[in-house]
């Protein structure tokens, strides 16, 4: 996939703010950016608790993660809710949806008031060709696995890095299951790499299915008045 | 909702001795979510899974211990591969499978040098040239892998975690595989469950495949 312009980037508005996040590095500088995408998130994370303070990258990391879960869990509600994946590949949509929706639940519960909210996706008859389905499942798996790598490593708590690499083992089955359906080889090396996220951006962007940044929770004209 | 607890999940504790904190309880629990409608996969709640500040010294031991398990997978594909008694999906698995676990072994040798524990002794019976025990085996040894690995990761140095997750992947990518050509659901739950050190050495003295090591 080649590299995108950062004008057709654009459209990946929630990646993008996940990306400033983790690159951003310090707690102050996402603070900084919180502000700027509405109160709620600074909020969230002022909060003290128990003298233990969110590591703004993880959360940053987490809110990735999730990112690429509402992509995954969309794509395969999506293709079960139109129902014409069929045949040998019936099974995919409603087992890998379900598995992905769990993961945006467990991540939206453990970011709390800092989650993301979920894009808006346009999959372009794709969740009803048997063919392009399966191909992109292949695509996202691989790309879910590879992503997880990238970013584990650099979990600062124990017990996310545990949650994180339970799913980034999750994502490498489904990767081998859906190549397997594919007639294509299920481990293609004895090593997994890792991609790094603006490798992960752009081909998300290449595929046009991201057309909308979440929308902001609060309003700042009331729709009603009086 | 305001103030919710589930903030106080998101250590950035660094080396501190995990598993007991109030913190990691609470982590756990969010993270175990509940049934999903429909009877889909459960999300596991991570069990208590033996935690220590990573160290070279600790990598070392990990190391050593996933030594011993490659070794393993690397000497029964090798056999199985040499009995040719396997055919179709198996052949294609084992075909390439053996590879990637001689990969492995080298990586892991490399890397310890001369701290590398030597090849245990092994007997894989009929394992290696009968397909229904062949595969039973190949689905045991990937899932234990998979499950070590994933046990070990919050105990090893950053350094040493990155290269863990580039093999834990394809063990993983194996057990799908596996599982589909015995047309068992390759992916059961959404998150995979870990295994202690100790669990894993119980997984592994069930197989039979280790005489002294």
């Amino acid at each position: 996939m080649s590299d995108l312009t950062l004008g057709e980037l654009d459209r990946d508005g929630a990646l993008q703010e996940a990306v400033e996040q983790v690159s951003g590095g310090t707690r102050a500088a996402f603070l900084g950016k919180a502000v700027v995408a509405g109160g709620a998130l600074l909020g969230a994370l002022a909060v003290p608790a128990a003298g233990e303070a969110a590591a703004a990258s993880d959360v940053a990391i987490l809110n990735y993660a999730l990112t690429l879960e509402y992509l995954q869990s969309s794509f395969y509600t999506e293709a079960e809710r139109l129902g014409a994946i069929r045949g040998e590949l019936k099974r995919v949509p409603p087992q890998l949806g379900a598995v992905e929706r769990a993961h945006v639940t467990a991540l939206k519960q453990a970011l709390g008031g800092a989650a993301v909210k979920r894009p808006t996706f346009d999959f372009r008859g794709v969740t009803e060709d048997n063919p392009k389905f399966l191909k992109t499942a292949v695509a996202f798996e691989d790309l879910g696995t590879a992503a997880y790598k990238e970013q584990a490593a650099r979990i600062k708590s124990p017990a996310l890095l545990a949650a994180a690499i339970s799913i980034h083992s999750v994502e490498a089955r489904h990767a081998a299951w859906m190549r397997f359906l594919a007639g294509v080889i299920p481990a293609a090396a004895a090593f997994d790499q890792g991609k790094p996220i603006s490798e992960v951006r752009a081909i998300v962007a290449s595929t046009h299915f991201v057309v909308a940044r979440p929308k902001r929770k609060a309003r700042k004209n009331p729709k009603y008045s009086g | 909702m305001s103030d919710e607890p589930r903030l106080e999940v998101l250590s950035s504790s660094r080396g501190d001795r995990c598993g007991a904190t109030r913190a990691e309880f609470i982590a756990r629990g969010i993270l175990a979510g509940g049934a999903l409608a429909g009877g889909g996969a459960l999300l596991v709640a991570l069990p208590r899974v033996a935690m220590s500040s990573p160290s070279p010294a600790q990598d070392q031991k990990i190391l050593n211990f996933a030594l011993e398990l490659e070794y393993i997978e690397a000497g029964f594909y090798a056999e199985a591969f040499a009995k040719r008694k396997l055919r179709g999906d198996l052949l294609d698995y084992v075909s390439t499978v053996r590879h990637h676990e001689r990969a492995h072994v080298a990586f892991l040798k490399g890397a310890l040098g001369s701290s590398a524990r030597k090849e245990p002794d092994l007997d894989f019976g009929d394992a290696t040239s009968d397909p229904e025990a062949f595969t039973a085996a190949a689905i045991a040894l990937e899932e234990t892998m998979v499950a070590a690995y994933n046990g070990q990761a919050t105990n090893l140095t950053k350094g040493t975690l990155a290269k863990a997750a580039t093999i834990v992947s394809v063990e993983a990518r194996h057990a799908g595989w596996i599982r589909a050509i015995a047309g068992r659901d390759p992916a059961p739950d959404a998150t995979d469950t870990p295994k202690t050190a100790a669990e894993v050495q119980a997984a592994v003295k069930r197989t039979g495949f280790v005489g002294s090591s």
